[in-house]
């Protein structure tokens, strides 16, 4: 590993050394760029990427790694004409912080022993998109494995619900990175002058990825749940997990639909959107089997769901009510109305022992979401967010309530969220500070500023924090004693 | 985000606000001898947004220049369609795409302009960090764009209504030599030399001096002196003419903005510079942003 560490660090100091002259109106792309166009000499043939490395220390003592990832994207993009396009993205990593730290492997709750993906948690996926477009005046037909982004809001997913979530590093990483592509069909039309139609045909399904037990950013509900295996295999009883996932039939196609249209004159976008799928998060039914020995079933299930919703954003141009009243701001919502999932109930860290512990539920979720310019270059963006949970069958309340899905803490039948985000540049443009703050109704805190400075055109580096705060039992509290110190170097090709 | 959003706004320097003022669109408009101040500025933006074409096709490339000679580069396509249409205000929109370096490469933005001058041009942003298209405001008009050596308005948002103008000499242009190339443009170029004072106050300026050619209505060079009178930023348009159908186009074929108080430099040169093909209103759709992959 240490091996592979300098490596890493020798290919970043050549690409240092080789890249820092650059001639105008030549954009330098260094000598990867140079080496792969070499290999692949295709007229038609655009190729980019980037290598990257991530560093997190846990900031209380500085002595711990939560991450010391290495990455290499590639992008190519051949255009066998103006109508019909492949574009594929491949991705390595690999996080030695498995090695680096001992604890990890070392854990006695360290799930690898069944489960393929989850034994390798320091790497996954070396396909991230690979589909081919075909382009017309009217339809656009995107075929292959890709992510497809509903919504505006920034930092939630309310809509953004088409591609499941890889939360190995919780919700620190751009979705752009932790978003899992699926295969799928993806047909827009066009039947107004500014509005499309969208259609959906997704056999594909992947679950959301959870980093397993002892991982730095493994989900409390996990842990938990580590725990009761373990002690349930303690006390002799054998456990049996029974994965519901849905088949791969015509038949368990997720659907999805997007009226996308803007009203001329208005500047007035809005989306109407629909989603046949299965939940990502699957529910967990449980049942105690007596007998020699007892068996205990664990059942997780992907419920099928479906999803209403829609989408608006206006940038005010003239005024409200008045000339000049509110320009310059952007106001941007986003509503879903999801039916058909299922919630555990029970008490914080404990799931219901007897009878049905998991309940229907409706879901009601929006984002309403405030964006201006102040102070000539500082950019405000904020978001007032909230999540209706309504079970459709009865339970006791007076002994349980929902279960946070994520910590298995109690959950408000209405959960508030605000976000709010501040950013700027100096050094024209070069550095880039931001900070981004969430709150949580519970006293549930996320606070992440970040500065990057731009080298030159190939390089980026980036540091900043993540601080957590708050109880164990909401989103960003569970990860109170992961405080971090990031830094990130970026070469792009 | 909102520098990249004034980046790809401000790189298309003619997107901004028709002003029309009684010019027709889609014909050539030129500066006549006893014209007034006023009138002479409504031509000069008339052009500046090349309102007199029906569609508009470039590629730019930016070179931003640090104090120690240091460059940083952008290049992107660029397009746009002259419109006019009183039906719903719409004067013109712009579509722009970054092509390099790596880091920007995918961003894009499409902005539709209107006639009302007291309208906010409507701006989408393609964003490929997040795979998604983001409703977004104008940028600040006394913010430089891209970080470079102009501001938004000088660029994208100013209008003839912003500034009142005097007419205060004509003569040949003394000729602007280029830092980047060390040429010299325009030299000898028959203009008339105009005072603008902002209508706001205070502002970032207090005056600029402008050198407008009378032979294709464009303004060359911009003085311009701050709040204490003191001239502290040049910025100097290189123009070409272009036979388009037989008629003499007036096209931007670079732009240098210089701070004498920094030392820091921008220049921006146009390449394939097509008028006219005949581009679809469609292309200025989400729909293209959307076919962005990167």
């Amino acid at each position: 590993m240490r091996f592979k560490l300098k490596i890493a660090l020798a290919l970043l100091v050549f690409l240092g050394a080789t890249s820092l002259s650059q001639a105008a109106l030549e954009i330098e792309r260094g000598p990867i760029y140079g080496l792969l166009k070499k290999a692949l000499p295709f007229k038609n043939l655009e190729i980019a990427g980037y290598l990257k490395t991530e560093t997190a220390l846990r900031a209380h003592g500085l002595d711990e790694f939560m991450k010391q990832a290495n990455i290499a994207q590639l992008e190519t993009e051949y255009k066998f004409n103006e109508n019909i396009q492949f574009f594929s993205i491949l991705k390595w990593f690999y996080d030695s912080v498995y090695q680096l730290e001992d604890r990890y492997k070392d854990d006695p709750q360290w799930e690898s022993k069944t489960n393929k993906k989850l034994k390798y948690p320091e790497k996954l996926q070396w396909l991230r998109e690979c589909y081919l477009d075909i382009l017309t005046d009217r339809l656009d037909l995107r075929l292959g494995k890709q992510q497809v982004v509903w919504g505006t809001a920034d930092g939630v997913r309310i809509l953004d619900i088409v591609n499941p979530l890889d939360y190995r590093e919780w919700t620190l990483q751009n979705y752009i990175d932790s978003r899992i592509p699926l295969w799928m069909l993806n047909a827009e039309g066009k039947l107004l002058a500014n509005g499309q139609l969208q259609l959906l045909l997704i056999p594909d399904y992947q679950a959301n990825y959870y980093p397993p037990s002892g991982a730095p950013f493994t989900l409390r509900a996990v842990r938990l749940g580590a725990e009761s295996v373990q002690a349930l295999t303690a006390a002799g009883i054998t456990v049996s997990t029974i994965e519901e996932k849905p088949a791969h039939t015509f038949k368990n196609t997720k659907i999805g639909l997007r009226w996308r249209d803007i009203i001329e004159g208005h500047g007035f976008e809005y989306t109407l959107n629909y989603l046949r799928a299965y939940s990502f998060a699957s529910s967990a039914y449980s049942q105690l089997q007596f007998g020699a020995p007892p068996k205990f079933y664990l059942t997780r299930r992907a419920e099928g769901i479906n999803v209403f919703g829609g989408t608006f954003s206006k940038t005010i141009t003239e005024g409200i009510i008045m000339p000049g009243l509110a320009k310059g701001w952007t106001l941007r919502g986003e509503f879903a109305y999801i039916t058909g999932d299922a919630m555990n109930i029970g008490t914080d860290k404990v799931i219901k022992q007897t009878g049905s512990n998991t309940v229907d539920v409706d879901q009601y979720n929006y984002v309403l979401g405030f964006d201006k310019s102040f102070f000539t270059n500082w950019q405000f963006s904020f978001q007032f967010v909230q999540m209706w949970a309504k079970a459709k069958e009865k339970y006791d309340k007076n002994l349980y309530t929902l279960l946070n899905g994520a910590t298995r803490g109690p959950l408000d039948e209405v959960e508030t969220i605000l976000t709010l985000q501040l950013a700027t540049d100096f050094l024209h443009e070069r550095l880039k500070p931001q900070v981004l703050v969430l709150y949580g109704d519970d006293n549930d805190w996320r606070i992440s500023p970040k500065v990057s400075y731009e080298i030159n055109d190939q390089w980026l580096v980036t540091g900043g924090f993540n601080f957590f705060e708050g109880k164990e039992q909401h989103l960003n509290g569970q990860f109170d004693k992961n405080d971090e110190v990031f830094m990130e170097l970026k070469y792009s090709f | 985000m909102k520098k990249i959003i004034l980046l790809l706004m401000g790189i298309v320097l003619v997107s901004g606000y028709a002003f029309a003022a009684g010019l027709e669109y889609f014909q050539l408009q030129k500066p006549k001898e006893g014209m007034t101040a006023d009138e002479i500025m409504q031509i000069k933006y008339f052009n500046k947004y090349s309102l007199f074409a029906h569609d508009y096709e470039s590629i730019g490339d930016v070179v931003f220049i640090e104090k120690d000679g240091s460059k940083r580069n952008r290049r992107f396509l660029r397009e746009r369609i002259i419109l006019g249409r009183g039906s719903d205000d719409v004067s013109y929109k712009d579509l722009v795409m970054f092509t390099e370096p790596t880091s920007v490469k995918g961003l894009a933005t499409l902005t539709w302009n209107y006639m009302n001058p007291k309208r906010d041009q409507d701006v989408w942003l393609w964003l490929p960090s997040l795979r998604k298209i983001r409703k977004v405001s104008a940028g600040q008009a006394d913010d430089s764009f891209m970080g470079g050596d102009f501001t938004v308005e000088e660029i994208t948002s100013r209008r003839f209504q912003d500034e009142t103008y005097k007419l205060i000499g004509e003569e040949n242009f003394k000729g602007y030599t280029s830092f980047f190339d060390g040429k010299v443009y325009h030299k000898d170029e028959p203009c008339y030399v105009i005072e603008c004072r902002p209508v706001r106050s205070p502002w970032y300026y207090s005056k600029r001096v402008t050198y407008v050619s009378k032979n294709f209505g464009g303004n060359m060079l911009d003085e311009i002196y701050d709040p204490n009178g003191k001239l502290y930023r040049t910025l100097f348009r290189g123009w070409i003419i272009m036979d388009v159908n037989g008629k003499p186009y007036p096209a931007q074929k670079r732009v240098e903005g210089d701070d004498l108080r920094t030392g820091h430099k921008t220049v921006i040169i146009f390449d394939e510079i097509k008028f006219d093909q005949g581009l679809k209103e469609d292309v200025f759709s989400e729909k293209t942003l959307m076919r962005q992959r990167w």
